[in-house]
């Protein structure tokens, strides 16, 4: 009985290997939260890619070659992330756009990097530029540039008191986090208090009750919109009278739906969103997104990953070939102001992208933001 | 000192919350001498079936009082169906079946409610809309205490007193106590089993969705495999108490929660959860039979 | 050669030849099934043969992984090096929890471990010392090294895991011929009476508690290589249930019994992908349905039964016996 079972399982597996990959199709892989609680933004992402794609195929393709989509969800986890990074490699992808959170990418990256396979991600963290993997670049503005612009924005422009920093205990919202507090304590700023929360505990009365004790002027967060919203509703409940700043991911439609009508007044710091992008393709591929999924891009995260894959796309084309090594030379070396969604696109040596234009929105009582600061 | 009684009031209402899902467990175990794995992620599928109630009949704008009870009641009679229905399928045919049997069973069961969540939902978090209870706020000197803890407190408070009583007072209640004691001994007395322990399915499903409809409400975002740990931490908290008593699932949940709720405030929010598990397997070691258990001697 | 032993042989050989036969995607699939069929034999010495309600073998399998995570990635030890304390602290652990525990009753053992499952679980997640990584865990593990020559292919991987695997299932042959494996089987069977024939029942218990967890370290040694990461959720409470219900509903004690289980809780979903939603509704559907169909398991293990050939010529001597005697009354 076992015999059979073991047979049919060779049978299906030899199907498998019999579906090769026809010569004249090249892959790209999608890592991102599909499931679980950022799913709206890793679906945005897929959505993006898929859009971006079709238009390329549609076009004639990449060097006359179909672009095949290849999606893994690694539900934000960093063990799935590991998981997929070895799925997407054994499905032969060249270029895998992921992942949406920076503890996913960061997993993922050595196994990209050992097969040789380009990466691209919205990932912040500082952490993802260290191993300075040739194959890793990012696609969006990394926590110390968000750090220095939020600092600015407290000490010189605020001039804020009596700064609490909270953050949770994930190396992307600790490192932001971090760099926050050093760069306002480098302007000569006061951080009256630096606490963590638990992300997904949901109850955070008792760190908000330390901290009322302390009179702050303004509680800043660095990390997801799941905690943020509710850090935000608690802070009214608690009677705290104090500004509410969140990082950028908090940055999410979820946060107006968990803060309900305490989301009003709450600011927001964040990379251009993308109705405000004042560029040409924006315009174009936004409304290209809306048309076809009847719904706005969840946020600038899944635009800024559109523009890693067009970088990667203009990369193939101008070196002519899918050599990624050369790819990714011609992107960090030769590329110069690529027309992003999100504005001039550059990379780096060690793979950072630089350029970053930042801004603090204001969460409005109708759940529109308005451009409070900009640079 | 203000400080300290936040964090009372705080831990007063996870802590309440705790009891009522402990209350399923203990009745549970009480009688049929099984952990039902499934009852916490029957009370997270509450607060989704409240949820969807809500929204789809309420319109998610504010409601009135009697609007509230009637979503209360729809929701608990849902849940007791289901609960009830766990019980036929998963539980009723391992009755003479080894014990670790039934033990696969419950888990199993509790898989397929909480992925059943999943597939009807979808695995998205969902967000409780903050209005369904007015969002008024009584601040006494400091301490800040909200509507729905309020209601959290009452309810549960009214709804323990109303249980103790009928567990003690009424005849269905000796029935229950004395199917808990000797199944067989019950059953040659006249009581017919198989409604008694329909009864306590129906009511500890009750409890919790009540249970896990203020959990919707405190809390506000549902995550499918929420009611996973919750569960445990619940049922955790019943063997405190000491497993098969009612009283001691109410003090057991109570103390739970205020062991987190101290433990947050005053040690550290990082481990509080940890230190809490600590405390519970401390107490599992010393005294297995909890606050309110009494020993008893096993037959050979 | 007893059907038992002759599965286990076509098992071996079919699986030592099974990367000539698959691509690279099942070539993983089979690199998991290996590892966690390993896990689930050392959780089968455990609840299977000694009867102990584990239900938080995950710790010892998460132990090893994030041992040989740790000792390579925040010390620099080379993998080799870390594999030996990726068996050792899972003993030690094992010994250190379940000594407090072991006298529970069955219940209140089981529940003691599921809390220990999430006290790990936590631990991990809060990046205790700085050295377990938080919530995301660990990454950029090295790959395998032997005199200077790397070992970093799947396919040799998966050797490495096969190995482990053969290594496992001679110690649990060994086991079951031995005098440490008899006193499991009668302490299984009836505790009172083993204890009444003299055996010390809780050092038995802690024996198996420490067996079960050295295997399931190394095994998680190999779990952190293949991935190059370990991060705290697949360690978790779940992942205990997992292995506990992989035992029962296979059948505790059985060869067949537990590689089916596994089989089916980890290789069933590749296979039916358009499922992968549902796959643990169906799952847990599977318990159910199994556990009220044959509450003793799949394929239940048949040592210690009375064979069937001496049943029957039993059962048709007591017929016989029968009719005799209704003649004469």
């Amino acid at each position: 009985m076992k015999l059979t079972r073991l047979a049919s399982a060779f049978a299906l597996s030899a199907a498998v290997c019999a579906s090769v990959f026809a010569a004249d199709t090249v892959k790209i892989g999608v890592q991102a939260p599909i499931t679980g609680k950022y799913a709206n933004e890793g679906q945005g992402i897929d959505n993006f890619v898929r859009l971006i794609v079709d238009e390329k195929n549609k076009e004639g393709g990449l060097l006359g070659k179909k672009i095949e989509v290849v999606t893994c969800d690694d539900e934000a986890k960093a063990q799935k992330a590991a998981v997929c990074a070895k799925k997407l490699s054994n499905a032969g992808v060249f270029a895998v756009i992921g992942s949406y959170t920076s503890g996913a990418t960061e997993a993922a990256q050595t196994t990209y990097y050992r097969n040789k396979i380009l990466q691209t991600s919205d990932g912040t963290s500082d952490s993802l530029i260290k191993r300075k993997y040739w194959t890793f670049f990012r696609n969006s503005f990394p926590n110390s540039a968000q750090g220095e612009f939020t600092a600015d924005y407290f000490v010189n422009q605020k001039k804020y008191e009596r700064i609490v920093v909270l953050s949770d205990y994930s190396s992307y919202s600790d490192g932001l986090a971090d760099s926050v507090e050093d760069s306002i304590k480098k302007l000569g700023g006061n951080v009256a208090f630096r606490g963590k929360i638990k992300s997904g505990t949901q109850n955070f009365t008792a760190i908000l009750t330390k901290v009322k004790a302390l009179n702050p002027d303004v509680i800043y967060y660095s990390g997801y919109y799941t905690d943020g919203g509710l850090l935000r509703v608690q802070q009214q409940q608690l009677g705290i009278n104090a500004d509410f700043v969140g990082g950028d991911s908090n940055d999410n439609p979820d946060f107006l739906k968990l803060a309900g009508k305490t989301a009003a007044g709450v600011y927001l710091v964040n990379v251009p969103t993308p109705d405000i992008l004042p560029y040409e393709a924006a315009k174009k591929y936004l409304t290209a997104y809306e048309d076809r999924f009847n719904m706005k891009p969840p946020s600038i995260w899944a635009v800024v990953n559109a523009d890693g894959l067009r970088a990667v796309m203009e990369g193939v084309e101008k070196t002519n070939s899918f050599d990624t090594k050369k790819i990714s030379d011609y992107i960090r070396n030769d590329m110069k102001d690529f027309p992003g969604i999100t504005g001039p696109f550059n990379i780096r040596e060690d793979g950072e992208r630089v350029g970053a234009s930042l801004m603090v929105y204001q969460i409005q009582e109708d759940g529109s933001y308005k451009v409070s600061f900009n640079k | 000192m203000d400080i300290f009684l936040q964090q009372l009031i705080n831990g007063l209402t996870i802590g309440s919350l705790y009891a009522l899902v402990a209350l399923g467990y203990t009745m549970v175990y009480g009688v049929m001498k099984l952990i039902n794995f499934a009852h916490g992620d029957l009370v997270a599928f509450s607060a989704y079936v409240g949820l969807t109630i809500f929204t789809q009949f309420f319109g998610a704008s504010a409601v009135s009082f009697v609007d509230v009870i009637i979503i209360f009641l729809f929701t608990s009679i849902i849940v007791a169906f289901v609960g009830v229905l766990l019980e036929r399928l998963a539980y009723r045919p391992l009755r003479t079946a080894p014990r670790l049997s039934a033990v696969v069973s419950a888990l199993g069961a509790a898989l397929v409610i909480q992925n059943g969540i999943m597939l009807i939902w979808g695995p998205n978090m969902q967000i409780f809309p903050a209005d369904l209870l007015p969002s008024t706020i009584w601040n006494i000197s400091g301490v800040i205490i909200t509507f729905t803890q309020v209601c959290i407190l009452a309810l549960s408070a009214v709804l323990m007193i109303a249980l103790y009583f009928f567990i003690n007072k009424t005849k269905i209640g000796t029935a229950i106590r004395a199917t808990a004691i000797d199944q067989d001994a019950a059953k040659l007395m006249g009581i017919n089993v198989n409604r008694i322990i329909m009864i306590i399915f129906v009511v500890g499903s009750m409890l919790g969705a009540i249970g896990g409809l203020f959990i919707g409400l405190y809390y506000r975002s549902l995550t499918f495999d929420m009611g996973w740990v919750y569960g445990l931490s619940a049922f955790i908290a019943a063997i405190i108490g000491g497993i098969g008593s009612i009283p001691g699932a109410m003090i057991g949940g109570l103390l739970l929660g205020l062991f987190n709720a101290l433990i947050a405030g005053y040690i550290s929010t990082e481990w509080a959860e940890t230190l809490t598990f600590v405390l519970l397997i401390i107490i599992l070691i010393v005294r297995p039979t909890g606050i309110l258990g009494e020993k008893t001697a096993e037959k050979v | 050669m007893n059907k038992t032993t002759s599965i286990a042989t076509i098992f071996i050989l079919v699986m030592a030849v099974f990367p000539f036969l698959v691509d690279s995607a099942w070539l993983s699939i089979g690199i998991t099934f290996l590892v966690f069929a390993t896990v689930a034999f050392s959780q089968d010495i455990i609840l299977g043969r000694a009867g102990v309600f584990n239900m938080g073998h995950a710790i010892f399998f998460g132990i090893g992984a994030y041992t040989t995570a740790i000792l390579n990635v925040q010390f620099g030890l080379e993998i080799i090096a870390t594999i030996p304390f990726a068996i050792i602290f899972p003993v030690i652990i094992a010994i250190f929890l379940a000594g407090p525990i072991i006298h529970l009753r069955g219940d209140y053992l089981l529940v003691a471990t599921i809390g220990f499952n999430i006290i790990f679980e936590q631990v991990l997640s809060n990046d205790l010392f700085g050295l377990t990584g938080g919530p995301n865990g660990i990454f950029g593990i090295d790959v395998v090294r032997i005199f200077g020559y790397e070992l970093w292919t799947d396919t040799s991987i998966y050797y490495i895991a096969f190995g482990l695997l053969i290594i496992t299932l001679l110690i649990i042959r060994n086991l079951d011929n031995s005098r440490y494996g008899r006193a499991l089987y009668y302490i299984n069977k009836d505790e009172i009476a083993a204890k009444s024939m003299g055996i010390n029942v809780p050092y038995y218990k802690l024996f198996a508690f420490a067996l079960g967890a050295a295997i399931a370290g190394a095994a998680g040694s190999i779990f952190a290589i293949q991935y190059s990461a370990v991060s705290p959720e697949s360690f978790s409470f779940m992942q205990s249930v997992m292995f506990f219900a992989i035992v029962l509903v296979g059948g505790s004690a059985s060869l067949p019994g537990v590689i089916i289980g596994t089989f089916v809780m980890f290789v069933l979903p590749e296979l039916f992908t358009e499922f992968k939603e549902s796959r643990y509704l169906i799952f847990g559907a599977a318990m159910v349905l199994t556990m009220v169909l044959r509450p003793n398991g799949v394929w239940p293990a048949t040592f210690g039964n009375i064979p069937k050939y001496l049943k029957e010529k039993a059962l048709k001597h007591k017929a016989l016996k029968d009719n005799s005697k209704g003649e004469t009354e």
